[in-house]
């Protein structure tokens, strides 16, 4: 048992508890005592700016924010000079901030400085609000500045620069009027900024305010500027004294209530799994609005997520179920697709049997979805065919863990990673993958000394940060991560203890690790010895490593080696199942983990339970009630290539473009021709679903409820927050149709009730219900009975009959290269902005303005051996097919490696160039091994990053808001030193 | 089976179709909202014979042009004292006594009543008064008078 060490502090006469090292604001506010406090904000902590919280400690005025509380303390919050200082502090703000509060869009009953104002009964305005001489800032797509009603606080710079760490907003102290800056002073519209949200998020009123919100919130808002100008003159001549204009604009808050709906919901792109509120009005979407307590991404979020969802309510969207008639689709009601739907299914199972006919499920689509799609192939059809895109991206790295350690998931949560004392990434371009998470990293290693390692062809924004930052060949981590793990072993740094007591077979894997030597290692790898032993020696005498992949280890024909030697090294070095330890595959959709989780693959049952487990099968034919198919079904990649040898007519695709994400589409879409029969479910006519049969108009995430699980194998729900568009259905809806038009009458009213029936059947998920996941509550798998869920995983030993985890020996053979003539190595992934194939993103003007298209990065070195520059247009091609795109020149990149961002479904779509290659032991797709030669098509021209894309901007990267130099100006005064005893 | 297609043939409603179908949801709608349906149409007629329908109709339609000048018009200088004396009129008339106020008001007119009776030639000389001071509702009025005198005088 750890003690806990607890100070006492006196406030107002009374003893209170507080922790030692604790904020002496914050156990003022948990004793119920009230002292105003605006530029405090809890997930930001003490920032300083705004002197509000001024009380007495000891017989000295200060900032409650900036003192730890110290034993025996005494505190005075209610004196009437401590008033005083206070009251004084609120007026220079109302200097700054003019309360017009019925006409601000901002008035939705959570304005810091309104509630501040109205709590303090602050009754009149002591001396005159000063506009300042500066012009809005309106040149950005999703929030604007207001310098004339800005406090100066500092939050949006704390949150830039220390919790998003993106470093693009300051304070300039020194000018005669501060204002927040961009880079160095250009519109926002100009700057490094990525549009994160954040500084809108965490500003306490309307000076830094989501464009959304203008003109929509409040009832008298919408009005012309000149109009809106008079309104407020008039609000400040009728409302004299605040006492009255805060019971008027109080009343209209509430009013706003009955009109402005707040939903929680679930992010719909990468798999960190961000949760936040969405306000809307009608269909429109006026915000979202995170929480300190949502449980990934706290008050966090990314351009995506907080601005992305235009495509919910774009034109696009299909909104009747289309029918295949030669050369053209007809509408048609969705009883007659249904019917058709159902018949021809029947038919092709009837003339060619079950395993003829393949289901695809979407890492878009919800838990409860997932689970319905595996039912329909499994109890209505009779086959193991289904999979999801998980085989696109991180089956891989699933198997390595399964064979390893047990459980196909992170080990712990976000949390760990970002109290790791060392964290490597190994493949992944983490600040645009997964944002939220890669701030999280950011952070730690701005400010609390966090080590960070990358490895990484590319020199993104993760290696341009890193401590140190190495570029391995491609596909060859497999060798520095064998021979790390064997030069520890030789030099005794081990684990020991941990491998007695919680591993299984050493010898042999020390055995296999004999090929590996530093010398072999620094040959296959290109990283020197003596770099490969520093790497080494950090590792082992870390406290606690945790090491974060992605694509850039799993599309590679050794991809899920790869990830065994990943765990190999962690259990080696006993990190796992300790605090801040362990593996994070990061999972890149906001459902991949679910989708797999809730049993949308050939080989398992929901909770990974295999098909071909007796028991297992058994179990689930007494609660379908038929009998199900034995051995395991066809994998995407198997499927396709059935579709070629005449062994598969029918495939339901569910919310995936295949025809753009697979591997070699070229391939794909020919097999596509060959289908007896191909239904496609999506919001839009992707470029899959031009090849259906039949198109069925689905809803996203907005419309309807259900559950998504994020790479922290973190269940959480999602509740409807729009109706679904006219003539569209949730997945799970129309799953259920198909069912009944098949004579199974499934009978589910809600989500919920699919919910209860998986957690009844797989053991994974026991004790997942709705109930346990409202609101912002989650549950991270293995969920037992009683609700109890496992954070962080490996605490008590593995999943395998002894508890004990197992070495896995691996060998290394390299089978790519570029050659002579297919000289170059193209690399592909993702951008931060744009979300895979880009149906959704391209749907957001904001977002298409600043980058309307993919590009092509090039070297310096390879540009200048091409004679070609920026805005050139090449043609790459590969020995499976061609692209063309526009050439970027930049350091990114080096020597013959091109990137292509996978961010497009037109010429430039990177899978044209992808083959047939897997990964040996997954069937995923060995997206990144592409060997390619160049052809010049222009030799420059025009930039394909627009001059307003944050890649061309200037971070100022500082810590926190230099509130210091506020305070060195001449004309601030501490407040309480100017207040006369 | 198919080569890759765009072309959509959009599913066209007849007009009688779209009347079926929009009827049917309003009808629906109907049914499962009498009460406060007929509730709605009372209040319709309230509002009709009172005349406030057509204003309301008229304001409505006008809203934005009618807030615009209404805005334009108040902003300007001349009702600044007034737009700032509304709120303390509001004050004010939150603190008059108004039960005593009333009681006075009564006074006033029965005062006003009697007075009408006083012929335009009448006079009244010293002696009058004193003899006017033993009736006892002239000493009532002028003892209150006093009492009001050194209230109102009162610093």
């Amino acid at each position: 048992m750890i003690e806990r060490e607890h100070t006492v502090v006196t406030i107002n006469g009374t003893e209170y508890l507080g922790e030692s090292g604790q904020n002496l604001l914050e156990l003022i506010n948990s004793t119920g005592e009230s002292v105003p406090a605006i530029c405090y904000n809890e997930s930001l902590g003490p920032i300083q700016t705004c002197d509000t919280c001024i009380v007495q400690v000891n017989g000295e005025l200060i900032r409650a924010c900036g003192q730890t509380i110290e034993a025996g303390m005494s505190v005075q919050t209610q004196l009437p000079h401590v008033h005083k200082s206070q009251k004084e502090a609120l007026d220079r703000i109302l200097e700054k901030h003019e309360l017009y509060c019925t006409v601000c869009d901002y008035n939705n009953g959570s304005c810091e400085i309104h509630n501040t104002m109205a709590e303090f009964g602050l009754e009149h305005q002591s001396r005159p609000f000063k506009p300042t001489s500066y012009d809005r800032d309106d040149s950005g797509s999703f929030y604007r500045y207001d310098p004339d009603q800005c406090i100066l606080c500092g939050r949006c710079v704390e949150v830039c620069q220390d919790v998003q760490v993106n470093e693009t907003l300051t304070i300039d102290w020194e000018r005669q009027e501060p204002r927040v800056i961009w880079d160095n002073d250009v519109p926002m519209d100009q700057s490094s900024c990525v549009n994160c949200g954040q500084c809108s998020t965490v500003c306490p009123c309307n000076a830094m305010m989501e464009t959304g919100m203008e003109g929509e919130a409040g009832f008298l808002t919408n009005q012309k500027p000149g109009i809106l100008k008079s309104m407020i003159e008039l609000t400040k001549k009728v409302e004299t004294g605040y006492g009255p204009l805060f019971a008027v604009s109080d009343t209209e808050a509430e009013m706003r209530e009955s009109r402005i709906n707040k939903t929680k919901t679930v992010c719909t792109y990468c798999g960190v799994g961000c949760s936040f509120d969405v306000w809307t009005k009608d269909r429109k979407v006026l915000k979202v609005e995170p929480h300190p307590e949502s449980p990934a991404n706290g008050i966090s979020t990314c351009v995506k997520g907080k601005f992305g969802w235009d495509y919910v309510n774009s034109e696009e969207r299909l909104q009747k179920p289309l029918l295949r008639r030669d050369d053209h689709f007809e509408e048609v009601e969705w009883e007659e697709a249904l019917s058709y739907v159902a018949k021809r299914m029947n038919e092709v199972k009837a003339e060619k049997g079950a395993d003829h006919l393949g289901f695809i499920s979407s890492s878009k689509a919800t838990n409860e979805e997932s689970y319905l799609m595996q039912k329909l192939a499994r109890q209505v059809i009779g086959t193991n065919n289904i999979d999801n895109c998980s085989r696109y991206c991180q089956t891989p790295a699933t198997k390595g863990l399964f064979r390893t350690v047990g459980h196909g998931g992170d080990s712990g949560s976000i949390d760990d990673i970002a109290s790791a004392e060392l964290v490597i990434t190994i493949g992944s371009n983490t600040a645009e993958s997964h944002p939220v998470l890669a701030s999280r990293i950011k952070r730690s290693q701005k400010l609390f000394g966090q080590q960070l390692y990358v490895f990484d062809l590319r020199k993104h924004e993760m290696a341009k940060r890193a401590n140190a930052f190495f570029q391995p060949k491609s596909g060859t981590d497999l060798v520095w991560l064998s021979a790390v793990t064997k030069y520890i072993l030789d030099q005794g740094w081990e684990d020991q203890a941990f491998l007695s007591d919680w591993v299984n077979g050493f010898g042999e894997y020390r055995e296999s690790l004999e090929p590996f030597t530093m010398d072999y290692a620094a040959k296959m790898t290109g990283i020197e010895v003596e770099e490969l032993k520093k790497i080494a020696e950090e590792v082992a005498t870390s406290e606690s490593v945790a090491v974060c992949w992605a694509m850039g280890v799993t599309q590679h024909m050794r991809g899920s080696d790869t990830s065994t030697a990943i765990s190999n090294l962690l259990l080696i070095t006993g990190n796992y199942g300790k605090p801040g330890t362990g593996a994070y595959p990061l999972r890149g959709h906001n459902n991949v983990q679910g989708c797999s989780d809730f049993g949308s693959m050939p080989n398992f049952y929901p909770g990974y339970e295999k098909t071909t487990d007796e028991k297992v099968r058994k179990k689930y034919e007494k609660a379908w009630g038929v009998d199900l198919p034995q051995g395991t079904g066809k994998d995407n990649h198997q499927m396709i290539e059935a579709i070629h040898d005449g062994e598969l007519s029918a495939m339901y695709v569910l919310g995936e473009d295949t025809g753009i994400v697979d591997a070699n589409i070229n391939y794909v879409t020919d097999a596509f021709e060959k289908l007896d029969l191909f239904i496609v479910q999506d919001l839009f006519l992707t470029k899959t679903a031009e090849y259906a049969d039949v198109v069925l108009p689905a809803s996203p995430s907005l419309e309807k409820d259900g559950t998504f699980t994020n790479t922290e194998r973190r269940i959480q729900r999602l509740y409807k927050a729009l109706d679904p568009l006219e003539g569209t259905k949730p997945d799970w809806v129309i799953l259920q149709e198909v069912a009944k038009f098949m004579d199974f009458e499934w009978g589910y009213t809600h989500p919920s009730e699919i919910m209860s029936e998986a957690a009844g059947l797989a053991t994974m998920f026991a004790g997942v219900s709705y109930e346990r996941l409202e609101g912002y509550k989650s549950l991270q798998w293995p969920v037992q009975e009683d609700g109890t869920d496992e954070p962080l995983l490996f605490t008590e030993g593995f999943p395998f009959e002894d508890k004990k985890a197992r070495l896995f020996p691996l060998d290394f053979e390299l089978q790519y290269d570029t050659d002579e003539e297919y000289d170059l190595h193209v690399n592909n992934g993702r951008l931060l902005e744009h979300f895979h194939e880009g149906n959704m993103t391209y749907k957001s003007e904001g977002i298409t303005r600043k980058t309307p298209n993919a590009f092509i990065e090039v070297s310096e070195e390879l540009a200048r051996d091409r004679g070609i520059k920026e805005g050139a247009e090449v043609k790459l091609i590969s020995r499976a097919g061609e692209a063309t795109g526009v050439v970027t020149v930049t350091d990114r990149v080096k020597g013959k490696e091109i990137f292509l961002p996978l961010n497009d479904n037109g010429k430039s779509a990177v899978n044209f160039l992808t083959d047939n290659r897997v990964d040996k032991d997954t069937n995923t797709p060995a997206y990144k091994e592409i060997a390619v030669k160049m052809k010049v098509l222009k030799k420059k021209g025009k930039s394909p990053i627009p001059p307003n894309n944050h890649r061309r901007g200037n971070p100022v990267p500082q810590i926190s808001v230099k509130v210091q130099d506020k305070w060195k100006r001449e004309d601030y005064q501490f407040p309480g030193s100017q207040v006369k005893r | 089976m198919g080569k890759p297609i765009t072309g959509i043939k959009k599913y066209s409603v007849t007009r009688e179709e779209q009347l079926e179908n929009d009827f049917s949801e309003v009808k629906e709608a109907v049914a499962d909202n009498k009460e406060a349906i007929l509730k709605g149409i009372q209040l319709l007629k309230g509002l009709e014979e009172g005349g406030t329908l057509d204003t309301a109709y008229a304001f409505t339609n006008a809203k934005n042009e009618a807030l615009t000048r209404f805005v334009e018009e108040i902003s300007k200088d001349q009702y600044t004292p007034l737009l700032e004396n509304l709120p303390s009129l509001i004050f004010l008339i939150g603190e008059l006594d108004v039960k005593g106020i009333r009681e006075l008001t009564t006074r006033l007119n029965q005062g006003i009543e009697e007075m009408e009776h006083v012929s335009p030639d009448d006079k009244t000389n010293v002696l009058d008064i004193a003899k006017a001071l033993k009736d006892p509702n002239i000493n009532r009025s002028l003892t209150l008078l006093l009492g009001f005198l050194r209230g109102m005088g009162r610093q």
